[in-house]
């Protein structure tokens, strides 16, 4: 098809690329912190709570920044990784995962938490009685009725990904086919004589595919909710 | 054409929320520059507060950024690029004040390394780039959009140097940036101006580019159309003092005599 | 004793120090709102973890302070009957009664025995959010039951329902009593409800336990008040004569007739009554030209005298033990003591449906 060139089909494969993995990778983590964050007491819960909620308060240049000094490959945790493991974030399309995923943990959490906060502790205290450990109790108790709020967090943080930029440049910088993503990709076009044309196109096309996420999402949270009846 | 308007939409909404800040409109005159003088300009602006007591606020990103900004309005007094083709957008929009352009510095750009090799490098079609890379990165400013980066490119193109070391290259958004991340050591090479070189010491300088390998680096500078006369006249005239150009050569510039 | 429970907790202003057994059968554990019954319950479950105590079922133990055992509920192999039912609202009552059972072993044929005793085929299929309140509870007590449980807790179970749903209810607690043999411990304030379903009492005042034993003796022994003189009756068990034209049942209490309204109880069968003991009358001489029908003769065992102008008296008839509450002036002037025999009046419209229930007493 001639409406993008092949740059921008690659920029908009690789934006659903990423935004999937920030998506699917925070997903255990983000219902993990936020059942702390609602359910458990523990020194240090306010600060944990703040740390989560960094990257919403921070200019996301900054964020970037800190990922670069931490996980770039001079960075500790990135050699550590890179080391061990064989993982590297700089300049790859695992970093621009990595920027959308940190950039979007606030809302994954806030979501998740506040529909685990909407579950009565006492349907999981029944859950106990009858048997099931904590770690089944959340599973066949908890987890279904926060589901809502889960596919809520997913939502939010695809989005998140198909739209960071700022966090994303100032780490893994703009590289075709690695972290050139659609906002990047857009912002190169614009900056270039000539590219608001094709820059407007990849932003048509950005806004079509979060509008059908959205859309999707609405659809199943129905379906969850209605098989949910308030007792 | 009919995408224009999402077009200039999209010019705005990106200009405010990628662009340096755009100072507030209370202060007296706003100047645009090209990042690359950023240490520059922070001597030129106290000495020209101090001279005329004319209240200064500098807006520095990459060239292409500011143009774009110019040319959707913003309230720019003065805008001095790091390339002379963004400055001729700008005079072919008539967005320029008449008779105020002119060409104020000259650079050059320098290939640079986090650790210096031992001898440093001469810079020819012979020099084995994509080796002394060694599967490392190389950082330019955007090769399509920012001054820097054009001119490496040029340059690179020229020597016939490009296309092995084209895979390596990590493009960011301005040369700073750029700068910044050979100084962190995340990128073993970049290719900034000397003027950038000279001002971060986490960097050492390990060859010039020949400058007959790309067309001649040129800082113009003009007034914006629509803005504050009097005080774009007054400091256009002190960027041609001799205290300005003794602060653009302690930084590495070359300064264009008139 | 097959379970044991002995604990000790801080609640608040006064201690709570109770030490009984559970014998077979449904014994309630009964108290004012604020005894610290639901505090004994939960921790009995493991909801909640006391300052000291020990808690033992059917040889297993299940807390023991001074040892550092301490089972967590899942643990436990207990049935937990809520006040609010707290089914889970994204499964379907057949999910809910069968929760347990993705936990712990149990026989597979129980599953159509208990929908059958408790009257919920035709719910299986509905999701909690359709079912009203009574058909909750008893998707309650069938899902605490399904779990195979070596005790059955329930915490006021009925006082979430209106009358006519706890009348509803009431019948499957019976049922639960007489034709399942794991032991229940139920929690109640309600006079009525202990005296319809226990088996044995245990008695919760001022922290401690005050009395327990089987509920007719319990609730008869006119020293044991743990909700005041008001709620005092005792229970009389009886069995059904005949049903009279006129809407009157006739029982044989002891030798005794008495009269009742229609009860809903076949001929031959056991039925228990509660006598409150506000709607008893005394009488030295055997009355004549009265308008009550149930006239027991009788003698004084007990009679103590409240910090108000009421006193109880208990009275030994052929029935059984009962209660009556009268003035102290009364008392005096009708020279009532111990050894007196005299005769207790109580109408037979005194005698409310909710204080009529099935089975032995």
């Amino acid at each position: 098809m001639d409406w993008l060139t092949a740059t921008e089909w690659t920029a908009v494969r690789l934006s659903l690329r990423v935004a999937f993995w920030a998506t699917f990778v925070s997903l255990p983590l983000g219902i993990f912190v936020a059942y702390a964050l609602a359910r458990w007491r523990f020194p240090g819960r306010q600060m944990l709570n703040i740390l989560v909620h960094l990257p919403l308060i921070m200019p996301p240049v900054v964020t970037g920044y800190l990922l670069l000094l931490a996980f770039g490959t001079q960075g500790p945790v990135g050699a550590f990784l890179e080391a061990q493991f064989g993982v590297t974030f700089a300049f790859r399309w695992t970093g621009a995962v990595l920027a959308a995923g940190v950039m979007a943990f606030p809302f994954m959490v806030r979501a998740v938490r506040l529909s685990i906060e909407a579950v009565d502790p006492k349907l999981e205290q029944a859950a106990a009685t009858l048997g099931a450990s904590r770690v089944w109790v959340f599973a066949t108790v908890t987890l279904p009725l926060i589901l809502p709020g889960i596919i809520a967090g997913m939502v939010l943080t695809f989005a998140k990904g198909m739209g960071e930029f700022g966090a994303t440049i100032t780490f893994v910088s703009n590289i075709p086919g690695q972290t050139q993503t659609i906002p990047l990709a857009i912002d190169l076009l614009l900056e270039t004589p000539g590219g608001e044309t094709r820059a407007a196109r990849l932003a048509i096309l950005s806004i079509v595919l979060a509008a059908g996420a959205l859309a999707l999402s609405e659809w199943l949270s129905r379906r969850v909710a209605d098989k949910v009846a308030r007792a | 054409m009919g995408s224009s308007l999402l077009s200039r939409c999209l010019g705005w909404a990106l200009a405010i929320s990628f662009g340096s800040p755009i100072a507030g409109f209370a202060d007296d005159i706003t100047v645009f520059a090209a990042s690359s003088m950023t240490n520059a300009m922070a001597e030129i602006e106290q000495g020209f507060e101090d001279e005329t007591g004319h209240d200064l606020s500098v807006s520095l990103a990459g060239s292409s950024a500011l143009a774009r900004q110019i040319q959707q309005g913003a309230p720019a007094d003065v805008f001095i690029s790091a390339n002379p083709g963004w400055m001729d957008a700008l005079e072919a929009d008539g967005l320029l004040a008449p008779d105020t352009r002119f060409d104020l510095l000259g650079n050059r750009i320098v290939l640079i390394a986090h650790d210096a090799p031992a001898q440093p490098v001469k810079i020819t079609p012979d020099l084995d780039l994509a080796s002394l890379l060694a599967g490392g990165k190389l950082a330019m400013a955007s090769v399509d959009a920012v001054p820097a980066g054009i001119y490496g490119k040029a340059a690179l193109e020229h020597l016939d140097l490009w296309n092995s070391v084209a895979p390596q290259v990590v493009q960011t958004k301005n040369v700073r940036a750029a700068l910044a991340l050979v100084a962190l050591g995340e990128a073993p090479f970049g290719i900034v101006y000397a003027t950038d070189a000279a001002a971060d010491d986490r960097v050492r300088v390990v060859g010039e580019f020949p400058q007959d390998s790309h067309p001649p680096i040129v800082y113009p500078a003009a007034g914006i159309a629509g803005g504050d006369s009097k005080a774009a006249t007054d400091f256009i005239t002190f960027l041609q003092s001799p205290k300005a150009r003794a602060a653009f050569a302690r930084q590495g510039f070359a300064v264009i005599a008139d | 004793m097959t379970v044991s429970v002995r604990l000790k907790h801080q609640l608040g202003r006064f201690t709570l120090n109770a030490d009984f057994d559970v014998p077979p059968g449904l014994t309630v554990l009964y108290g004012r709102s604020g005894s610290g019954k639901t505090t004994v319950i939960n921790a009995v479950a493991g909801l909640l973890r006391p300052d000291e105590g020990r808690v033992v079922v059917k040889g297993q133990t299940l807390l023991d302070s001074t040892q550092g055992v301490n089972l967590p509920p899942d643990r436990r192999g207990l049935g937990y009957i809520f006040q609010e039912g707290r089914l889970f609202p994204h499964l379907s009552v057949r999910q809910n009664l069968k929760f347990s059972r993705w936990f712990r072993k149990a026989a597979r044929s129980d599953f159509d025995r208990v929908v059958e005793m408790l009257g919920i085929g035709h719910l299986l299929d509905r999701q909690p959010g359709a079912l009203s309140g009574g058909e909750k509870q008893r998707v309650a007590i069938g899902r605490a039951l399904l779990g195979d449980p070596s005790l059955i807790l329930a915490d006021e179970p009925l006082a979430a329902l209106d009358d006519d749903r706890k009348a509803e209810i009431l019948p499957y607690f019976e049922r639960l009593r007489d034709e399942v043999s794991v032991p229940i411990l139920y929690v109640s304030h309600s006079a009525a409800e202990v005296a319809r379903l226990a088996t044995t009492v245990v008695a919760l005042q001022d922290g401690h336990v005050a009395a327990q034993g089987p509920a007719a003796e319990v609730l008869g022994d006119p020293t044991v008040t743990p909700l005041g003189a008001r709620a005092a009756g005792a229970v009389l068990a009886a069995r059904v004569l005949a049903h009279h034209d006129d809407g009157l049942s006739e029982l044989d209490a002891g030798g005794v007739p008495l009269f009742l309204p229609r009860v809903p109880h076949g001929i031959g069968q056991p039925i228990r009554i509660r006598i409150a003991a506000q709607e008893v009358v005394l009488s030295r001489n055997a009355p004549q030209g009265l308008s009550a029908l149930n006239i027991l003769p009788g003698t004084i065992e007990h009679l103590r005298a409240g910090a108000g102008p009421g006193a109880i008296v208990s009275l030994a008839t052929p029935a059984g033990r009962i209660l009556a509450r009268v003035t102290q002036r009364s008392a005096k002037a009708m020279e009532l003591a111990q050894g007196v025999t005299c005769y207790a009046i109580v109408k037979t419209v005194a005698i409310a449906p909710e204080d009529i229930g099935g089975g032995a007493g």
